[in-house]
């Protein structure tokens, strides 16, 4: 048996429905959702049909993958019961890759039900990795999904009927010898010279729920590894400072052996530790600050004390497997950040010398906005993802959420400040009187267009701060990039405004060690002097100060 | 020779050994500052008693009990220090230290020792007496509870003498565990010893209205 592809059209809708009411019986997507992503320039879809039978639809599968983003996703996938088993659904993989791959694409994302074994070889066979569980992804069968990802070759080699290889990347060039070290007073002078040209760092970070630790050599990543207590925090419907703090206790020494494991070294191997110090949870932060200091005694090694919304920033320098580019960071750049517990737009001259704080949220981070907002709506937490699923079916316009300090009143004050909370309060006093006038919330709507919202407002500050100030690049970081849409709306405007965007890879936008262990390699390779062992952790942390 | 470290009251570093007894010992009372002084603290006791890392045989950790947050970045501390040095950590109970500072200086027979557990409440610890060893003797486990409660002629140590302590010397916490090594105890947990639940409620009635 043999099969055809061909792009799928609005016209193979009805087909494609046919099929994919009767394969995914209790999660299928609805009409209107799949013509979008059909009919959607930046999704990729395709349909297979015997030869002889171009209306007889066997399979479909489809791929999200905006012109130049450095990720791609894959949105579905299906085939026949009558047509399985024959490696039509590879085919239909491989086809989606090799688009993703020409559309620029690095890395290929997906999900797949816990409970398909099947699928989940498929997709390891071509090379996907497990990344992580969604807990409950699945409703209402309440099934996990596992999240799988790819890095996409580059373009010489294509995708072959075997496991794809993953060619090593190419190492990058050796960093420009630094410049005469700083004036600074030197601490006490480590043991050894400091390896300042392409320095080996390891990054501690535990400024919120994630205990990340992630080794670095100068920009390539060795390893990034990230214990979440996501878990633990989710009946609590938010982060809970001091189970948070726990659990980096606990985790603490089995992060740090999984790194070195990961990595490939040895501990004593290690030229200077890096730890977040701030901004962030205090008790959680004197955790990573009383390890990494202890560690580097231990190690007898320097240690540096950075700032962990500038390692946001610094997580685009690192090279390595799922990389977005291989061109440098240029400066000045803008820099959004979005997270459960930060949102912030940062002018950044020079990663190790000059930050400046633009704006930042007044009130709730976007991410906690999320959050509350899914509480409002009865979704569990985390908030982003839940939002993100049910806002797939629903109308950003179909209401018309405010935009925080988005009036001309507001805009002379806080041009480029945030504001979450009138919003949040706006979404469920909608809902209340919904629900008071004892009709059905649609929850689709609330959330799409409360997504809308959050996303307009962000985007459009972002933009703003670039046009203003003339500068042509956009940077974004912080976990609530994983959020598609925010990705999409970021693609157009920027594309747009004539800004280059630039996304670094999922793993290393969420809270994570190895961007700290990359600007702590930047501040090394530029010649900054260690701190000294009497930082503390500073929850407020100013993003001006990069090292303290 | 060990390193010990406590955070559980203020912050207390010291190097000991089985035979010299505590070589360098350093210490800051105040409860509020553990993740800014513990690496001077050890880098300090380090250089005073003039050694390599490499000749330490393990490190102790204070377990507490204690106010969570400074309890922790002793045990992190000490625990990564360990991993770093690829030695042992040897968990002490912090109370333990207190009892066997105030068995060694004197005290005979029974002893409850006290701590500020903050939120008007404080932990406890009993003990018998110190043994051949010279270790104490502990016959009630660290707990929680109200300053009255012990006060109370029903509490299970009523009238024992009673210690209250501010502070933990690492330098006794460190001869615990090499005492305890030398006779052949069994190491206590390594767990910390918060005795609290961290301070959450799960919402049974859903989102506030605001409206």
């Amino acid at each position: 048996m043999t099969w055809q592809l061909r792009r799928a059209t609005a016209a193979d809708v009805d087909k494609i429905m046919a099929l994919e009411t009767s394969i995914f019986e209790n999660d299928a997507w609805s009409t209107e959702m799949m013509t979008r992503d059909v009919t959607d320039p930046g999704c990729y879809y395709l349909v297979a049909f015997p030869p002889d039978s171009p209306e007889h639809i066997v399979g479909y599968a489809g791929l999200q993958a905006a012109q130049r983003s450095p990720e791609s996703d894959i949105q579905t996938i299906a085939v026949v019961k009558e047509a399985r088993g024959r490696g039509l659904g590879r085919v239909l993989m491989l086809s989606l890759l090799t688009e993703a791959r020409k559309r620029g694409a690095r890395e290929a994302f997906l999900e797949v039900r816990a409970d398909n074994p099947g699928a989940q070889h498929l997709y390891r066979s071509l090379g996907f990795e497990d990344l992580g569980v969604r807990r409950g992804y699945y409703q209402p069968d309440n099934v996990d999904a596992i999240v799988m990802r790819l890095p996409i070759p580059p373009a010489e080699m294509q995708f072959t009927d075997a496991a794809a290889p993953i060619a090593a990347l190419a190492q990058p060039a050796e960093p420009a010898a630094p410049s005469a070290a700083s004036a600074e007073p030197a601490p006490a002078a480590p043991a050894r010279p400091l390896n300042r040209s392409n320095p080996l760092v390891l990054g501690i970070e535990t400024s919120c729920d994630e205990t990340g630790i992630g080794i670095v050599r100068g920009t390539t990543l060795l390893s990034n590894t990230i214990a979440s207590s996501m878990d633990e925090h989710a009946r609590y419907g938010g982060v809970v400072p001091e189970v948070a703090a726990r659990a980096h206790l606990e985790e603490m020494v089995p992060a740090i052996r999984a790194a070195v494991a990961e990595a490939g070294i040895r501990l004593d191997e290690i030229d200077a530790i890096a730890v977040t110090s701030g901004p962030g949870l205090a008790g959680a932060l004197m955790v990573g600050v009383g390890a990494a200091k202890s560690l580097a005694i231990a190690l007898d090694v320097p240690i540096y004390a950075v700032n962990h919304l500038v390692g946001h920033v610094g997580a685009d320098l690192l090279r390595g497997e799922g990389v977005t580019t291989d061109a440098p960071l240029e400066y000045p750049t803008i820099a959004l950040l979005v997270s459960g517990g930060h949102t912030s737009l940062l002018l950044v001259r020079d990663l190790v010398s000059d930050v400046e704080l633009l704006g930042e949220t007044i009130d709730d981070a976007a991410g906690e906005a999320f959050d509350k907002v899914a509480r409002v709506l009865g979704l569990p937490y985390p908030g982003g993802p839940q939002i993100d699923r049910v806002a797939a079916t629903g109308s950003p316009t179909a209401i018309r959420f405010p935009r925080g300090l988005s009036h001309q009143k507001d805009v002379a004050k806080h041009r480029y400040d945030f504001s979450f909370s009138g919003l949040k309060t706006s979404v469920a006093r909608w809902v209340e009187q919904k629900r008071d006038a004892g009709e059905t919330v649609p929850i689709n709507d609330v959330a799409a267009s409360f997504r809308e919202a959050v996303v307009d407002v962000l985007l459009t500050k972002a933009v703003a701060a670039c046009t203003d100030l003339g500068v042509p690049r956009l940077l974004l970081g912080g976990g609530v990039i994983a959020n598609a849409r925010l990705r999409q709306v970021a693609q157009e405007r920027t594309d747009a405004a004539g800004i280059a965007l630039r996304i670094p890879p999922l793993s290393l936008c969420t809270d994570n060690g190895a961007m700290i262990a990359a600007l702590g390699a930047q501040l090394i390779m530029a010649g900054k002097a260690p701190s000294t062992l009497d930082f503390g952790a500073d929850s407020t942390l100013p993003v001006s100060l990069i090292q303290a | 020779m060990l390193l010990a470290i406590d955070t559980s009251a203020g912050t207390s570093v010291a190097v000991v050994d089985l035979t010299q007894g505590v070589i360098a010992e350093r210490g800051v009372a105040d409860t509020m500052r553990h993740a800014e002084v513990v690496g001077r603290l050890i880098q300090e006791c380090l250089t005073e008693a003039g050694i390599q890392v490499s000749e330490l045989s393990g490190v102790v950790g204070g377990m507490g009990p204690g106010p969570f947050t400074g309890l922790r970045v002793g045990i992190a501390a000490a625990r990564v220090f360990a991993l770093g040095i690829d030695r042992p950590l040897v968990p002490v109970i912090s109370h333990d230290a207190i009892a066997y500072g105030h068995y060694r200086t004197g005290h005979t027979g029974p002893l409850l020792v006290v701590t500020d557990a903050r939120r008007r409440e404080v932990y406890w610890s009993a003990y018998s007496g110190a043994d051949a060893a010279g270790l104490p003797v502990r016959i009630g486990a660290p707990a929680l509870a109200k300053p009255a409660e012990l006060l109370e002629a029903d509490f299970v140590h009523a009238g024992l003498p009673r210690l209250d302590a501010a502070t933990i010397s690492a330098g006794d916490l460190g001869m615990v565990a090499e005492l305890g090594f030398a006779a052949g105890r069994p190491n206590v947990s390594d767990e910390a010893l918060y005795l609290r639940s961290p301070d959450v409620t799960v919402s049974t009635t859903g989102p506030k209205r605001v409206s």
